[in-house]
């Protein structure tokens, strides 16, 4: 029995597109509903299982846009970014539950230990990146509880007290008690926090050799892994690659700054390590169909697939080989990429993922003694 | 300006013609009841109601999110948000409050509270005493208008520090670029702090002439008085006393005790003082306190005709009340009836020039 292919994609773009080009200052706070929602349903007629709803200053709150966007909409599911240190565990739960029982548990949680600093402070989170992933533990730790169905939690650590707690709403889902939790980062100490906590650990894109290995430890322990990246699909392999091109040529200095600006503050091992990786790339690309290209203007999201539909969906079934089992994507413009991407690549991975299950299957009926 | 009017949102579960059953009730309380909750929206629109009060509590769904799901099922009724620091940074609070403005049209008001109980601040990892929890809440409202000045503020209080804060979803309702503040309890702190950061300061009904001598501090500053009570309002007294009787009487054994264990384990001056007012059952002809000691605090209550309950409640207009936050026993009919025969009598009152009427029976 092997793993099937998830997909999901990013809302940050909705109504506000290319908003990682320029400071954060002109990303726009109250993007178009109108926007958004299209998006979603775009979604549900496409193979995406969830729109990641991202946290930061610049941004809604997640929680809050999820159930609006959530009352319109009726098979996606949403994964709502959360930073440790901003909310009692207590509250969190409360806020997750009473959203899965409006949403008929279609919820899902990204947890994220912060990249700046200086974005943290702004929330009276003054704490270091290492002290920030232990808290995000013990954080996780209660909500665990909580969600264990215990009728009182009781947490003594470092960083939260809990006594006799009690949060009357449930997690409501007709499949689970819990919310599936995911995990944000490169670092050791996220992999160690999804390995303790989450069901899959999310990371930027590199080539699938240089996954393989890292990823290993967490696939001993049965937590996924899977893949924050762009997507840029057209009919002919040249014709992708010229998209992606026109993509950047758009972008000029400013774009630069804003980027250099941001990993300047950014203590994220993620947000860095990418963007040291696309800086090395010569030419932009990683491998033939993973370019760096847009990462000095779009930042470590826009690590991209580029290519025809078959080229993708082998580069993603390349990436299944390596142990990779989920997709976080974002497009430009994310509504037509999305599109594309349901039409032309799903149909494509889903016959290559069974012809790759039955080989695999077949492999193993052979028996170890071999 | 009119006298507002709001009303507590009925929780889940509670049923018109059923009084609520604390045993039945207490599992559906703690989930989104969206179907009869909009319909109670809509009723309370119809009854002229200017928001609803969204409870926050351990037993109840989180009220910025049932709000955001009850606003998107209505267009004109607003939530009055209660939230107690300590549970969330200020800084995601405010993003929380600006975005419910902006998917609600901007119909948010926020009642600010500290929480009544020791035990259940410790759910949620609070461990701040009475007196604490207030300074607590100076700094955390500090860094809201901070924020909705338009940040980039700093501040290093004992509670709370943030470095030039920023969020850029912007709170939009109107004209308004923060919402209304009622802060809630009967304390000098509570009044202190609704003088400081608040646009009304929110107490349970009392005695009109100590409403009037503990308000004046607030009213001398321009912070508006609301007051919290219930209503029963019936065609005829006699009609409303035997509704007012039987509420006790019907009143499962065992809740007295029940409110009781809930008011030893407070801290809250409001609630003790309530508790022991309760010994004096008409504070005047038409306030009674009969009910307080089986449904708690909110329980104190107008009773009497629709026309003795109107002159109730100008009689606390005219110790400077101009907001009342009101339950009733089922809500939504006592909302209903308060709406159509209270009210107009209400407005008539305020539109003519004579002075407020005494209330009937006030010589007896």
């Amino acid at each position: 029995m092997t793993t099937r292919l998830r997909f999901h994609w990013s809302l940050s773009q909705a109504g506000d597109g290319f908003r990682r080009s320029g400071a954060t200052s002109r990303m726009i706070g109250l993007p178009s509903r109108d926007a958004q929602l299209e998006l979603c349903r775009c979604a549900e007629r496409n193979g995406i299982e969830s729109m990641l709803m991202a946290i930061g200053f610049t941004r809604p709150d997640p929680t809050l846009l999820s159930l609006s966007l959530g009352m319109d909409t009726t098979t996606v599911s949403f994964m709502v970014a959360c930073r440790a240190g901003l909310i009692s565990p207590t509250m969190f739960v409360q806020q997750i539950n009473t959203l899965s029982a409006v949403l008929g548990g279609r919820v899902c949680i990204n947890i994220v230990g912060g990249h700046t600093p200086t974005e943290q402070r702004y929330y009276g989170d003054f704490l270091e990146h290492d002290d920030r992933y232990a808290r995000t533990g013990e954080f996780l730790s209660v909500c665990e509880a909580f969600w264990s169905g215990r009728e009182e939690v009781d947490f003594n650590g470092r960083y939260y007290t809990i006594e006799k707690g009690r949060v009357s709403t449930p997690f409501v889902s007709p499949e689970r008690r819990a919310p599936e939790i995911f995990v944000g980062g490169n670092s050791g100490q996220a992999l160690e926090l999804a390995r303790c906590h989450a069901s899959c650990l999310w990371r930027f894109a590199e080539s699938p050799d240089a996954l393989r290995e890292k990823i290993a430890p967490l696939l001993v322990d049965g937590v996924e892994t899977g893949l924050l990246m762009g997507l840029i699909v057209r009919p002919e392999h040249d014709e992708a690659v010229a998209a992606a091109n026109r993509l950047i040529e758009r972008f000029g200095a400013e774009a630069r700054d804003a980027q250099r600006s941001f990993v300047g503050r950014s203590d994220s091992v993620a947000y860095n390590s990418t963007f040291s990786l696309a800086n090395s790339s010569a030419d932009g690309w990683i491998t033939p169909t993973l370019w760096s290209g847009a990462v000095p203007y779009l930042g470590a999201p826009s690590m991209a697939l580029v290519g025809s539909a078959e080229e993708v969906a082998d580069a993603i079934i390349e990436y299944r080989r390596s142990g990779i089992t989920q997709f976080l994507f974002i497009g430009w413009p994310d509504h037509e990429e999305m599109e594309r991407f349901g039409r032309d690549v799903l149909p494509l991975v889903r016959a290559k993922e069974r012809a790759l299950e039955g080989a695999w299957a077949a492999r193993q009926e052979v028996g170890p003694c071999r | 300006m009119p006298i507002r009017f709001h009303w507590r949102l009925m929780p889940g579960g509670e049923r018109s013609g059923n009084i609520r059953d604390r045993g039945r009730t207490a599992r559906e309380m703690a989930f989104p009841d969206l179907e009869a909750q909009t319909e109670f929206c809509r009723a309370a629109e119809h009854a002229g109601a200017d928001s609803l009060l969204v409870n926050m509590n351990y037993g109840m769904p989180d009220p910025v999110l049932l709000a955001a799901a009850l606003a998107h099922g209505t267009e004109r009724i607003r939530f009055m948000i209660a939230n107690r620091p300590g549970l969330m940074s200020p800084t995601l609070f405010v993003q929380q409050v600006n975005t419910l403005a902006a998917l609600s049209g901007g119909r948010v008001h926020l009642n600010m509270v500290v929480g009544h109980s020791p035990e259940e601040q410790r759910y949620y990892g609070d461990m701040l005493d009475h007196d604490a929890r207030y300074e607590r809440m100076d700094d955390y409202l500090w860094i809201c208008h901070a924020l909705w000045d338009g940040g980039g503020a700093d501040f290093h209080g004992r509670y709370y520090q943030v470095e030039k804060a920023r969020l850029n979803t912007r709170f939009v309702a109107g004209d308004r670029d923060r919402p209304e503040i009622f802060v809630g309890g009967s304390s000098a702190q509570a009044r202190a702090a609704a003088m400081r950061h608040g646009t009304c300061w929110v107490r349970f009904a009392g005695a009109p002439d100590a409403v009037r001598r503990e308000a004046e501090p607030a009213l001398d500053a321009g912070v508006e008085l609301g007051l919290r009570l219930s209503i029963i309002a019936r065609p005829t007294r006699g009609e409303a006393l035997d509704a007012a009787y039987g509420l006790i009487d019907r009143s499962e054994s065992g809740r007295a005790g029940e409110e009781r264990d809930f008011v030893r384990t407070s801290d809250a001056v409001s609630m003790r003082a309530m508790f022991a007012m309760a010994d004096t059952e008409w504070l005047t002809p038409t306030l009674w306190t009969g009910a307080i000691r089986k449904h708690g605090a909110t329980a104190v209550a107008l009773v009497g005709s629709h026309r003795e309950v109107a002159d109730g409640l100008m009689e606390f207009a005219a110790c400077g009340a101009s907001n009342f936050i009101l339950s009733g026993w089922p809500k939504l009919e006592e909302m209903v009836r308060f709406g159509e025969h209270v009210l107009p009598l209400i407005r008539a009152m305020e539109g003519s020039a004579s002075p407020v009427p005494a209330a009937d029976g006030e010589a007896a």
